[in-house]
């Protein structure tokens, strides 16, 4: 049995899933399909930020981090071990996601103040570490990563493969992001992100939810980090380890809507279309900063809930009033009072119980 | 035994100026439970502003405080009666950092636009003079630099303990809602807050402009070491603040003989871990720290 909204959302997703993967027949040349897999790539980044942004509310500016590290770790992996390149993407994604205990226990135990001072940290301490430990990371050089495809397949045909990877690993999170969400546990972190006091008064164990959940988040982020790198071949501290790609998933997320599950892909497409767009025409200047600086600014200021949220809500005017007050006209009340008091007992209160509650409170 | 005392001092010097941003840096936390990302961004802008003023006039750099204090406080409380204030409440811990993290971005954007991305320096008449004592050298701005922040944080000091409106900033940061009851107009107060540490990044960049090379993106290397020392001295204290970046500052600059300047910063992220795992309200925090 579907309902009317609900087969709405499965064509919605469906059309999605059909764009997504006739994408990299479409684009008109490689460099479109190279920008597409970039675009991928955030959209991993912004999702696997929300596993722990979106659920708990705390924002951490620091998930380049857990990036960086998901990318150099696959990448020393091969390089200095000689691991197989799928094999290296899932040890070194293990690997983050074990290092972020250890700072989740430390960050997490106290409110979110402490919690963004880390994670601004974590990343600049790597990036000082990774820049002075040349021997074992390359340090300032950089690290060369070998392709994971033999050198027979073609840049294009690797694009291609890459776009569809990144989608993949993309399909599984969201998998998770939408299981999670109608746990037990999603329910706990949501509580927890509207009111850690309350929450914790009613029996949440805050500590140990917000933790896996952060963990959760630098797994994925991780495991983005890495495909990227096995994709890109490269990998140099300043980009990996830099405080905008981590304000970057942080934008994309808020952009497109914290809460819902597409919100962080929809600001992926629309923030990573723009950052290329500028970068194609303008360079690596000091503008983008700028842009960038005041795009957040205004989204903080005025849609810090996104836009998914905000059309749902244009929507939602436009429908017919899921009100919690039941209209009754005066003639029906007379009625019902005259058979409540010739009936005896008001059988009819009980048959016309509290007004359901309509599913308001979205704040 | 000369480069250890050598270092010492040096470690001493810099513990004043991390005093006098730390200090900052807290206020706002205090006032108003913001973490303020562009705190170090204000710095190195108030750094740029010494070195236009000098490049442009010919006059010494610390002329332009003159300029600058009073211009960063009016921008301290305008930032916060119209972007800060405007945040929702229930979200307004991440939502400021976010908010000054943008402003951060913007300042440091602008400053490349306006002035490139080259490394300034200002070449004052007296930047190679050193100051021999007991077989220690010790370079003449860096003693300024001290001074200028020690005289600063005198002054906060004297501010926050013997004038009224110090009273009422010390008693909204202890807690708002019983400084409303007794009549404090918290949100004007928290507006001062903001000027007040706003003046501080003012004074701290022109120490800074008077010793350093600068350069937009600056402002990173400052905002890591002093939010690790607000943590460690405990959220919203600030004893608590100028005591950690002493010892932080003193740290550093041990560390640096035997491990070389690089290494050395990783100290004040090592300090921050510890803290949290041992005693997470900060080691001065009071009872506000312990909730953040």
């Amino acid at each position: 049995m579907l309902s009317v909204s609900n087969g709405l959302k499965l064509v919605g997703l469906v059309a999605l899933a059909a764009l997504l993967l006739s994408f990299p027949s479409l684009a008109p040349n490689p460099f479109l399909l190279s920008v597409g897999v970039v675009i991928m790539s955030y959209a991993v980044l912004a999702t696997a930020w929300n596993f722990v942004g979106g659920f708990t509310g705390y924002i951490s500016l620091g998930h380049a981090a857990y990036s960086g590290l998901g990318g150099y770790a696959t990448g020393l992996l091969i390089v200095k071990a000689d691991v197989n390149p799928w094999l290296a993407l899932l040890a070194g994604s293990l690997l983050v996601g074990l290092i972020a205990v250890p700072v989740g226990i430390a960050s997490l135990r106290v409110r979110g103040a402490s919690f963004v001072i880390v994670s601004i940290s974590l990343v600049l301490i790597l990036l000082l570490v990774f820049q002075s430990w040349g021997s074992f990371t390359g340090g300032s050089n950089g690290l060369r990563i070998p392709r994971p495809f033999g050198e027979d397949v073609l840049r294009p045909e690797q694009h291609e493969r890459f776009f569809l990877l990144h989608v993949a690993l993309l399909a599984v999170m969201l998998l998770a992001w939408w299981l999670i969400d109608r746990s037990h546990f999603g329910i706990g972190l949501k509580a927890i992100r509207e009111d850690e006091d309350k929450a914790q008064a009613l029996g949440v164990p805050t500590v140990t939810y917000k933790l896996v959940a952060f963990v959760l988040s630098a797994f994925f982020t991780a495991a983005g980090g890495g495909l990227y790198a096995l994709w890109f071949g490269f990998l140099d501290p300043v980009f990996q380890f830099s405080i905008l790609v981590g304000s970057y998933m942080v934008l994309m997320s808020l952009l497109g809507g914290i809460r819902s599950l597409l919100g962080p892909l929809l600001g992926a497409v629309i923030v990573g279309y723009a950052v290329e767009y500028f970068k194609a025409a303008y360079g690596d200047s000091q503008f983008h900063l700028v842009a960038m600086g005041l795009l957040l600014g205004v989204v903080v200021l005025f849609m810090p809930d996104g836009i998914i949220p905000a059309l749902t809500s244009l929507v939602k005017r436009f429908r017919p009033e899921a009100s919690s007050i039941r209209e009754v006209t005066q003639a029906e009340l007379v009625e019902q009072r005259r058979a409540g008091q010739a009936g005896g007992p008001p059988a009819d209160r009980a048959a016309h119980p509290v007004a359901p509650v309509s599913e308001g409170g979205h704040r | 035994m000369s480069l250890l005392v050598q270092s010492l001092i040096l470690g001493i010097l810099l513990g004043g100026l991390y005093a006098l941003l730390a200090a900052g840096l807290t206020l706002y936390f205090g006032v108003m439970r913001v973490v303020m990302i562009a705190h170090s961004a204000f710095l190195i802008l108030a750094a740029y502003l010494a070195w236009a003023f000098t490049r442009a006039t010919g006059l010494d750099p610390l002329l332009s405080l003159v300029g600058t204090v009073p211009l960063f406080f009016l921008t301290g409380v305008l930032m916060q009666r119209l972007l800060i204030s405007r945040l929702r409440p229930a979200t307004l811990t991440m939502m400021s950092v976010l908010l000054t993290f943008a402003i951060a971005l913007v300042i440091e954007g602008m400053l490349g636009f306006v002035w490139t991305g080259t490394q300034r320096r200002i070449q004052l008449p007296y930047g190679g003079a050193n100051l021999e004592f007991a077989g220690v050298n010790i370079a003449v701005v860096k003693l300024i630099a001290f001074g200028l922040a020690a005289v600063s944080l005198l002054a906060l000091y004297l501010l926050l303990t013997r004038t009224k409106m110090g009273q009422a900033l010390r008693a909204t940061i202890q807690h708002p809602e019983a400084a409303r009851l007794v009549g404090i107009n918290t949100d004007r107060v928290a507006g001062y807050g903001f000027g007040l540490g706003l003046a501080t990044a003012a004074i701290g960049g022109t120490a800074l402009a008077l010793d350093s090379t600068i350069y937009p993106s600056l402002h990173w290397h400052w905002i890591g070491p002093l939010m690790a020392i607000i943590v460690v001295g405990g959220l919203g204290s600030i004893p608590g603040a100028a005591m950690a970046a002493m010892v932080l500052g003193l740290g550093q600059a041990l560390l640096q003989i035997p491990l070389g300047t690089t290494w050395a910063q990783t100290c004040f992220y090592l300090a921050l871990f510890v803290t949290l795992m041992v005693r997470p309200q900060g080691f001065f925090g009071g009872r506000l720290a312990q909730r953040f």
